[in-house]
């Protein structure tokens, strides 16, 4: 017999064929999706509003508040058409279509209830809906937590983990870009350009968060 | 607008990237090397000819208010479509562009255009407003994907000049920010003289 | 056009039904050409991380399936003489950044020793630029471990303590690199049938090694001490 390395998590797996791998802790999938992994900083989804509701704090705390919202309702549908419709049926190969077409009937949906409902809520965060669609990351989000084979708790937790590091991520930024509007920035900088450099900067602050966790 | 016009205009006047300013996520998610940046942007063009082709087609018969999601559906077929015709056809470009493929749906550039102009269009027109706009993503990844090859890893498409001595920030997430305000500036600078 | 609810129902309903449908038949048409190219792929890769050798080669394939895992080793040979292992393996205890990493690893024996031939990334899903590098030809990883004898190896990144020189910028892909080497060893002595017991493995890959265990312990007492 020889002397390994091998651990014994991989040796368990080939005795009786299963593995024992530590459980992902919640409080690792929330930093995790918060800071290190940040969603706009890190993974590049949901640049579009990142660049173009941030100018004014209120408005990005009322997108980010909206995100959230949308993101854990979608994450609770598309876990469940996942795995009670799509894989059942054989039929992975359809879940772009399905979600995306999932994610824009439930950004109408919660515009109509929302209109009914609690007037003044919509009031707040009415404006923000039907940006929502067009946000890759409500999409990128449901993709990749189905990906990561989280069980429903641990996949709404993630989803609403991500949409709050966007709404901090929307937030600082924007208190950021409130400063710059009364710097003397060059011409060929004013606007984007400028915001992107910044962006670069937040997203240099956020890579210091590298390794703070275990990921998931 | 002349049928080259059409074509040119996504170049520089109506450039995606730089002057309309859309599909912001996928241009920065994939440009950490030229080839990628080429081949996202190749196969956006794909997707964007076919879908604009389309929705040109079927634009009378679809009802205002379920324009979107039509749109959407129509969109996230084609992805779909080519990326299993990529798996089983051409599987080396799949390999090295595999994981971009699904990231097309959610690029605004495509919804964008099918809004702005090919819902509005006839399909000859569409199809090249589809091939204009498709080149100039084409050309703005690849300079965004080369400028961040060549100072974070040394290399350019592949080809190693400086290895182990450039900051490879420029290949992480900041640098892809860096990468594309600075080349944004040299746009405005130069371009909308 | 002006929006009825009918007309509204009737074309969001067709559209997508001809979507799903012409979806559906592209995917039956290629269903099977995906299945062998990824098929011929896997063959190729079988031969490529093992040295070149003369004579029709003869497969023998043993599968483990471990959770919804599979580890398949395949015995090459060649006029009945075994050439070496290529064992296709995923890294079963640690996901990459995108998704698990599926390896071929091929082992060789030269008298006693067991060498790594070679190595071939069969799939990733890591950060182009970055944890992708991976696939790349003389990459670090890869250097970290061909030509390498197995027993000798750490399974981890120097950072944690173990043998493999992670990729720049990308500790959690090379990691599940790490693992996925881990676990080809582990099917190449588990098809021979030489899979160290659980009293004798480590526990936690990326504990920190115990020096003096390999040095003071002789190989032949443990193998009595196992086969017990």
């Amino acid at each position: 017999m020889v002397e390994t390395n091998i651990s014994k998590e991989v040796i368990q797996g080939f005795v009786d064929g299963t593995i024992s791998v530590e459980a992902i802790t919640l409080f690792a999938v929330v930093i995790g999706a918060i800071f290190v992994n940040n969603v706009v900083l890190s993974q590049f989804l949901g640049i579009c509003p990142f660049l173009g509701v941030s100018s004014k704090v209120d408005t990005s705390l009322g997108m980010g508040m909206a995100v959230t919202f949308v993101m854990a309702l979608s994450s609770i549908v598309t876990w469940a058409l996942q795995r009670y419709i799509l894989v059942p049926f054989g039929i992975e190969y359809m879940q772009t279509i399905v979600f995306i077409l999932v994610i824009a009937a439930l950004v109408q949906m919660v515009e109509i209830v929302l209109k009914k409902v609690s007037p003044s809520l919509y009031q707040a965060l009415g404006i923000f809906l039907p940006l929502i669609t067009t946000n890759c990351a409500v999409l990128g989000v449901a993709i990749i937590a189905v990906q990561k084979d989280f069980d429903l708790l641990t996949s709404v937790i993630y989803s609403v983990s991500i949409a709050i590091g966007f709404a901090i991520a929307l937030v600082l930024f924007a208190g950021i870009r409130e400063r710059l509007e009364t710097e003397d920035v060059p011409q060929a900088m004013r606007g984007v350009p400028i915001a992107l450099i910044t962006a670069g900067l937040l997203a240099m602050a956020f890579m210091g968060f590298a390794n703070v966790v275990q990921l998931p | 607008m002349s049928k080259l016009q059409l074509i040119t205009k996504g170049i520089v006047k109506e450039n995606p990237t730089f002057a309309l300013i859309l599909g912001m996520c996928p241009t920065l998610g994939v440009t950490s090397s030229a080839i990628n940046g080429m081949g996202m942007g190749v196969a956006t063009m794909a997707v964007l000819i076919m879908s604009n082709m389309v929705i040109s087609m079927i634009k009378n018969i679809v009802p205002d208010k379920v324009r979107i999601p039509v749109f959407i559906v129509v969109i996230a077929s084609f992805v779909t479509i080519i990326e299993m015709l990529m798996k089983a056809y051409v599987p080396a470009l799949y390999a090295s562009l595999g994981v971009f493929i699904p990231l097309i749906v959610v690029n605004c550039i495509i919804l964008g255009r099918a809004e702005a102009f090919a819902s509005k269009n006839g399909l000859v027109d569409s199809a090249l407003d589809g091939i204009g706009i498709g080149l100039g993503f084409t050309l703005s990844l690849t300079a965004i994907g080369a400028m961040r090859e060549i100072l974070g890893a040394g290399s350019i498409f592949g080809f190693s000049f400086a290895p182990g001595v450039m900051p490879l920030l420029f290949i992480l997430a900041p640098g892809g920010f860096f990468a594309l305000g600075y080349l944004m500036v040299l746009f405005n600078k130069v371009a909308k003289r | 056009m002006k929006s009825t609810l009918k007309n509204m129902v009737l074309v969001l309903f067709s559209i997508t039904a001809i979507a799903a449908l012409l979806v559906g038949l592209v995917n039956n048409l290629t269903k099977s050409t995906i299945a062998e190219t990824e098929q011929r792929n896997k063959d190729l890769a079988k031969l490529e991380v093992l040295p070149e050798f003369e004579g029709e080669p003869q497969l023998e394939e043993k599968c483990r399936e471990i959770g919804d895992f599979k580890v398949n080793v395949t015995i090459v040979s060649a006029d009945d003489k075994v050439v070496g292992y290529a064992v296709e393996a995923p890294s079963i205890t640690r996901g990459g950044y995108g998704d698990r990493i599926y390896l071929m690893v091929g082992f060789v024996e030269e008298g006693d020793n067991t060498l790594i031939s070679g190595v071939k990334v069969i799939s990733q899903k890591e950060t182009p630029g970055l944890g992708a590098n991976m696939t790349n030809k003389g990459n670090s990883l890869e250097l970290s471990v061909v030509g390498k004898n197995p027993t000798e190896l750490k399974f981890a990144v120097k950072k944690d303590g173990g043998s493999f020189d992670a990729l720049t910028g990308s500790t959690i892909s090379s990691r599940a690199y790490a693992n996925a080497i881990e676990t080809a060893y582990a099917g190449y002595l588990w098809a021979k049938g030489e899979l160290p017991s659980l009293e004798d493995a480590k526990s936690g890959a990326t504990k920190e090694h115990d020096e003096a265990k390999t040095n003071d312990e002789p190989e032949a007492q443990k193998g009595e001490l196992s086969n017990e």
